[in-house]
């Protein structure tokens, strides 16, 4: 009797010790996942700083002069003084991207629309789009000036030239990567080809659209700052026109503070798509 | 009178014979099992009922009208649930209501009467990736229901489902079945499964495919949930297995 009694002690505290882990193991367990977050920003960080004390350190040892090559203290003290011009010229290429982008998105939806749709239209102006993208930017933005001017649009078409090749061949992959399963079934349920469009194939299509969109948002001020570049002693200004006359008058450190602009403008709508995308996708984040 | 009568059906499939001669009827209130090897044409001869496919030759009959290569009389459900992850429950079953032309609202409201019988009470703000696979079943099955209410074709509806899981749903459908009283056509390459809720199985033969064996199921969709000792059990067993060449 007594044993039994003890036994069934013994086995009562080893079960409560297998399933709810105790407090000190529990401890463990939240600081190993502290850690592990603690670790994914320090570690990328600690690299970065490394290199960034070598090259300080190269640049004096060797006292490189500050027109070949600034250390990147001098260039923050560069982006810090300079922080009202950049980011007055920040906003203009920030516009020039936000109009190429909606562009180049209004314009891949109704291609990838009409190439889904329409086979003949596929076959017709899939080379096209292929083509769209082998163009070098660098040759054909000086021909958009000639044609359209000093004005913000050839800028703007320079960020659609480079947006749009992205977004439409992701928009129709993720098209044509529909289950046809699912058409099938929206067929046999008398759908019209409007509502399979919208119900069945955006939906699906979303979430290949966005890692599309995600490309073209990192590379959209890298367009308007080849456009800019170009067309820069009488153009509208914008980080690209900034980065060209400081380099032509050799202050490389302003080069470098706008290359962080351009880095800074980047990273921020790469930031904002992906924020969108959290917000159309909602569906994603539950499974 | 929810009557499905396939008539002489034939098709060529990328240039091989792949149904050759198909006669099967499902009488109304039955519940008729399909039953043949991988790659036989099952799915190719929902396709047919359903109106997506034209046969080469043949007739569909549907309430007597003939109803070949038209679809919009019977939809039919599949292994995969084929629910769209963008919407939740409630908006998922409520498809073919809505592409029938009711307005959201009302067929939201006709929908969630269903859901407690599909047991589904509780979930329609779900969506699908938060789901168990039986109850994403269940929802693809609500779905097809609500397109049709007096038949329903299933396309191996349980196949990608655990065993127990597959059990349950048995019994599950057994009690839907008595509750609405549907026709159904039911596509399985599980023996067991065909003889446990068919009343009637036809076993179908390799391509070019047609019915070997046409058998009537006295002891099927039993009141309990355990293992079926009619005698007779063994031997229609016996017979599909000899119908179906193992
Ligand atoms: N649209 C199609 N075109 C050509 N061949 C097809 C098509 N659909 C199915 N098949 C072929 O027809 C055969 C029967 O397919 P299916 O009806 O899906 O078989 P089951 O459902 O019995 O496994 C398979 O060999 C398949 O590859
Ligand atoms: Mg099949």
């Amino acid at each position: 009797m007594t044993r039994g009694d003890g036994s069934f002690v013994s086995s009562c505290v080893k079960q409560d010790d297998t399933k709810e882990p105790s407090p000190c193991v529990l401890v463990v367990l939240l600081m190993k996942d502290k850690i592990n977050n603690i670790a994914n920003v320090v570690v990328p960080l600690a690299f970065v700083s490394f290199l960034l004390v070598i090259w300080e350190y190269t640049v004096r040892w060797r006292s490189i002069p500050d027109w070949i090559l600034p250390g990147p203290l001098q260039i923050a003290r560069t982006f810090a003084e300079n922080a009202p011009m950049l980011t007055k010229h920040a906003q203009t290429t920030l516009t020039e991207c936000l109009a190429g982008f909606a562009i180049a998105i209004a314009f891949s939806f109704v291609i990838a629309f009409l190439m889904d749709e329409l086979p003949l239209v596929k076959k017709a102006i899939y080379p096209l789009v292929i083509a769209s993208q082998t163009i070098p930017i660098v040759s054909v933005a000086p021909l958009f000036i000639i044609w359209f001017g000093y004005g913000i649009l050839p800028k703007i078409i320079v960020v659609v030239l480079v947006c749009f090749f992205p977004i439409a061949i992701s928009l129709l992959g993720g098209l044509a990567a529909v289950d046809k399963d699912y058409l099938e079934l929206f067929r046999s349920m008398q759908a019209t080809r409007l509502n399979i469009f919208r119900m069945v194939k955006l939906p699906l299509a979303l979430p290949s659209f966005f890692s599309g969109l995600k490309i073209s948002a990192a590379y959209s001020v890298m367009g308007a700052v080849i456009g800019e570049w170009l067309g820069a002693k009488q153009g509208l200004g914008g980080l690209g026109a900034y980065m060209t006359l400081a380099q032509r008058s050799f202050q490389v450190d302003r080069v470098f503070a706008a290359i962080l602009a351009v880095t800074v403008c980047s990273a921020a709508l790469f930031a904002l798509v992906c924020l969108i995308e959290k917000i159309t996708i909602p569906w994603n984040r539950l499974s | 009178m929810p009557e499905i009568v396939v008539e002489g059906v034939k098709k060529t499939l990328g240039g091989l014979l792949t149904l050759g001669d198909i006669n099967i009827k499902a009488k109304d209130g039955a519940f008729a099992g399909i039953l043949g090897p991988s790659g036989c044409g099952k799915s190719t001869l929902f396709n047919i009922i359903s109106g997506l496919m034209q046969p080469d030759a043949g007739h569909v009959f549907i309430d007597g009208r003939d109803v070949t290569g038209r679809t919009g009389r019977v939809s039919y459900m599949r292994q995969k649930d084929l629910l769209l992850p963008s919407l939740n429950v409630l908006d998922n079953v409520s498809i073919p209501l809505v592409l029938k032309g009711w307005p959201k609202k009302k067929a939201r409201a006709e929908a969630e009467k269903h859901l407690g019988r599909f047991g589904l009470a509780g979930f329609q703000g779900y969506y699908p990736g938060q789901l168990s696979g039986g109850m994403r079943q269940r929802a693809a099955m609500l779905r097809t229901y609500l397109f049709s209410s007096d038949i329903l074709l299933l396309d191996e509806p349980f196949a990608s489902l655990d065993a127990i899981t597959k059990r349950q749903m048995h019994a599950w459908l057994i009690d839907v079945f008595y509750q609405i009283r549907p026709t159904v056509m039911f596509i399985t390459h599980d023996v067991d499964e065909a003889l446990y809720l068919c009343d009637k199985v036809y076993v179908l033969s390799e391509c070019p495919t047609v019915v070997n064996l046409e058998i009537d199921v006295p002891f099927c969709r039993p009141q309990h949930g355990r293992t079926i000792v009619d005698p007779e059990y063994s031997a229609i067993r016996d017979a599909i297995m000899e119908a179906l060449a193992i």
